[in-house]
């Protein structure tokens, strides 16, 4: 008994002295701050194997997808509810997952099951302009930068691939996949060497009184 | 019993296939202030649908829709119209093709009875609009006049798939039908109205002597727009290209290719109708639009018995307030003859005015207002010993309910 109390309690100690926060910073070619880019974090030690558990929900609201990149773990579940008052039809050609769903509205689909990794592309093949992502990776550390390309991670001290991902990023781009070792709280700034791709947000901003039939 | 079985499964495919459509209902009831002019459903010359005052069901459109994840689908408009000489009937029917697809230019297609999409103002279901009651000249000519039975292919090519900000359409349509389109304008107008014309049906106007004359044209006090006489397929062709969904033009050129020497028992003729459609919309900000619509054309009937030219433009502002809508339209409007005849006079022209307010209490109920101002002179109305230029208003209560299955 003595020795499992030893035992966890060296786990514990184990597990506070190597826990440490990492602060990334990313900035575009032209030092404005990179907003809504998707970073993760892959041990490059195996994880021990985690399922998620709860399902995520990738919405449709005026005309829109909400969020416009969702991430996700492999293997999880995510649900496409309908929030407008009108029918979707959503889909993907892409390799990770290839799908169609007809979204009626008012009525629920079953969530769809993401287990391969990769950049899930969707559209609404009603609304030509809908454009959202699904980014589906192998690890339970993935976040995306504030408005000042900034986030944070809680990790266990270690050896890391670190990843970096946004649509308006080319994939050609230096530094997008690199290793970096978290020892102790760390703050790491990127900069991307390349020029966005263009921006289309405005595609996001469909004016409230279009209507359905223009 | 075996019999009995299969129409139970059948019936019940059937419902369970309905289960799956989509059903819209919308009704308009209205209350009119009626110009003393009274219109061409009561034989008379005015330009405004309505000849009296007092209480109408305005609109009741029955939406049928459904699609399939193959990318076909369908959708079916009744309308149940008070005012007219048919008053059930289909004013859509067709079926849809849009393939899924990953191509940056993509192709789609329709076949049916529909209305080729030239207007930026009819663009609320059942091909009503969002803005006002009473519609623009040109959009009510060709909610009258113009039905398309037959099949349209477009390709298009979705801006964000390009990640540009401009996306474009083409479309391409053939047509049977259509043959008489031009009678209506010709002889009475442009005319002022949300009266969309059911498939095959009869639209009555004033009896005008040079028409209806039996040593004139002969022709009956009513127009069929719909007949084909020549067997002659129609056609338009028409461009889309918009920025974002900031801003969008559409031209279309429309030529209905008839031959003006064809009439049938009726002595309904063929009239070779060809006209340029330019539409425009911007959106100034999420709340306030401008939509505008410019239209050229000619029309001929027999061997240039009657021919005519045709113009027309509106330039309509929209304002969104929350639950509000507020919403102005100016029309100009003129036909101009060019025929062998002098004893059928067919100039006409006019300018409107039509104020609109409409709220939302929610999604079902709808409440609005609008007045309407338009100053017109056609010159047939001096065969009828009327004064060729009028002036009409007419105002109009709207209680719009709409429902969804």
């Amino acid at each position: 008994m003595q020795k499992f109390f030893l035992l966890f309690f060296l786990t514990q100690l184990n597990s506070l002295v190597s826990a440490a926060e990492l602060h990334i910073e990313l900035h575009t070619q032209d030092n404005q701050a990179m907003p809504n880019a998707v970073i993760y974090l892959t041990p490059t030690k195996a994880l021990s194997p985690s399922t998620p558990h709860s399902v995520a929900i990738m919405d449709q609201i005026d005309r829109q997808f909400s969020p416009h990149i969702l991430v996700v773990q492999k293997d999880s579940q995510i649900r496409f509810p309908n929030s407008d008052s009108i029918k979707h039809h959503v889909y993907s050609f892409s390799p990770a997952k290839t799908f169609e769903l007809q979204l009626y509205r008012g009525l629920d689909a079953n969530p769809l099951l993401f287990s391969k990794t990769g950049i899930v592309e969707l559209g609404c093949n009603i609304h030509d302009w809908m454009l959202g992502y699904v980014l589906v990776v192998d690890t339970p550390y993935f976040a995306k930068t504030n408005r000042q390309g900034q986030t944070q991670f809680d990790l266990v001290e270690g050896e890391y691939r670190l990843n970096i991902w946004h649509p308006r990023i080319k994939a050609n781009s230096k530094n997008l996949e690199q290793i970096i070792v978290v020892n102790g709280d760390t703050s790491l700034h990127f900069q991307l060497d390349q020029a966005l791709l263009p921006d289309v947000n405005q595609y996001e901003a469909v004016p409230a009184d279009v209507n359905d039939y223009e | 019993m075996k019999k009995v079985l299969a129409l139970f499964a059948a019936s019940f495919a059937f419902t369970s296939g309905l289960q799956a459509a989509e059903i819209n209902v919308l009704v308009q009831a209205n209350y009119v202030n009626a110009d003393q002019q009274a219109s061409w459903y009561a034989g008379d010359t005015g330009i405004l649908a309505y000849s009296h005052s007092g209480a109408n069901i305005q609109q009741a459109v029955l939406d049928v829709s459904d699609s399939f994840s193959s990318g076909l689908s369908y959708e079916v408009v009744a309308n149940y119209y008070p005012l007219g000489e048919q008053n059930i009937g289909l004013s859509q029917a067709l079926l849809s093709y849009k393939p899924l697809s990953q191509d940056t230019v993509r192709w789609r297609a329709r076949a049916g009875l529909f209305y080729p999409a030239m207007s930026l103002e009819n663009t609320a279901q059942g091909w009503l609009s969002p803005y006002s009651y009473t519609q623009s000249a040109i959009n009510s000519w060709l909610g009258e006049e113009l039905r398309i039975a037959g099949l349209e292919m477009t390709l298009f090519s979705p801006g964000r798939v390009r990640n540009s900000a401009f996306s474009w359409e083409l479309h391409g349509g053939l047509f049977k039908g259509n043959d008489p389109m031009g009678a209506m304008l010709t002889w009475r107008g442009f005319a002022m109205h949300d009266r969309q014309s059911l498939y095959n049906e009869q639209i009555p106007m004033a009896a005008y002597p040079s028409v209806t004359g039996a040593y004139r044209l002969n022709h009956p006090a009513y127009v069929e727009p719909f007949h084909e006489f020549d067997g002659r397929l129609g056609f338009y062709v028409g461009a889309h290209l918009e920025y974002y969904k900031q801003s969008s033009v559409r031209y279309y050129y429309y030529d209905n290719q008839a031959d003006p020497n064809q009439l049938n028992a009726q002595r309904i003729y063929g009239w070779r109708t060809r006209f340029h459609s330019l539409a425009m919309q911007h959106q100034f900000s999420a709340n306030t639009r401008a939509v505008a619509q410019w239209m050229s054309g000619d029309t001929v009937m027999g061997k240039r018995y009657v021919a005519a030219d045709f113009d027309a433009w509106y330039i309509l502002l929209s304002h969104t307030l929350g639950p509000h809508r507020l919403s102005a339209r100016f029309d100009k409007f003129e036909v101009t003859e060019d025929d062998v005849f002098p004893w059928d006079w067919n100039d006409s022209h006019g300018e409107a005015l039509t104020l609109a307010w409409r709220y939302d209490f929610n999604a079902q109920w709808q409440f609005g207002l609008e007045q309407h101002f338009n100053r017109n002179y056609a010159a047939s109305r001096l065969s009828l010993k009327q004064d060729p230029q009028i002036e009409q208003q007419q105002s109009m209560a709207v209680l719009q309910y709409r429902w969804s299955y």
